[in-house]
């Protein structure tokens, strides 16, 4: 099955070819946790490989790496989107599918811009930050 | 899902992970996740659902 609706295909290599720096999908794979009953028989790990391949193919500057157990990353399997192969800290732990897919497409549009997208005032503040903050955001597919 | 991701591309300290709550029970269970997006700021749950970037810059920053 495609991953991508074709006119949803055509927006997202629009919004690759535009990428004014690389960005490395690099994708971790280890031991899973046993999901919630419901999930059925996914491969997870199979699937975020196939996932993250297939965005890869979508633009000349998203390029897809796999690791085994790779340090740092406390859940399998997971993505770290990494403008120019730099660690940002932007991670997706768990295989993102359904809704969840449009985050990493946009997760990789910003990592491929140059300038952060924020406001100019959120911009300052987090440059003014004077110590480390770890957000987890906990999401659903649906 | 997206802001916490600019957020992290925009300063060295910050670190942004979406984590799919249905394949991480056992973490979901700790931190008590009913409702999604719950965001979780240095291992403290600080709310649940999307709210407009200066409100999320500012509960973050106040965390």
């Amino acid at each position: 099955m495609p991953l991508l609706r074709p006119e949803e295909e055509t927006k997202v290599r629009k919004w690759f070819a535009e990428l004014e720096q690389p960005v490395e999908l690099l994708v971790a794979l280890g031991p899973e946790e046993t999901p919630r009953a419901g999930s059925g028989d996914v491969d997870f790990g199979a699937d975020m490989i196939r996932v993250c391949e297939a965005l890869a193919e979508l633009g000349e500057r998203v390029t897809c790496r796999l690791e085994e157990e790779p340090e740092g990353f406390p859940r399998f399997p997971a993505v770290s989107i990494r403008p120019d192969g730099r660690d940002a800290g932007v991670r997706y732990d768990g295989l993102p599918w359904g809704y969840e897919l449009g985050s990493v497409v946009g997760a990789i549009v910003e990592a491929g811009r140059e300038e952060p997208t924020l406001r100019p005032d959120s911009v300052t503040a987090l440059e003014e930050l004077d110590r480390d903050l770890v957000l987890d955001v906990f999401v659903t597919p649906t | 899902m997206l802001l916490a991701f600019r957020c992290a591309l925009a300063s060295e300290r910050v670190a942004a992970t979406a984590i799919e709550a249905n394949e991480f029970p056992q973490l979901s269970q700790e931190l008590g996740v009913f409702a999604v997006p719950r965001i979780v700021v240095n291992g403290e749950p600080r709310w649940d659902g999307a709210v407009p970037e200066s409100e999320f810059l500012r509960r973050v920053l106040a965390a």
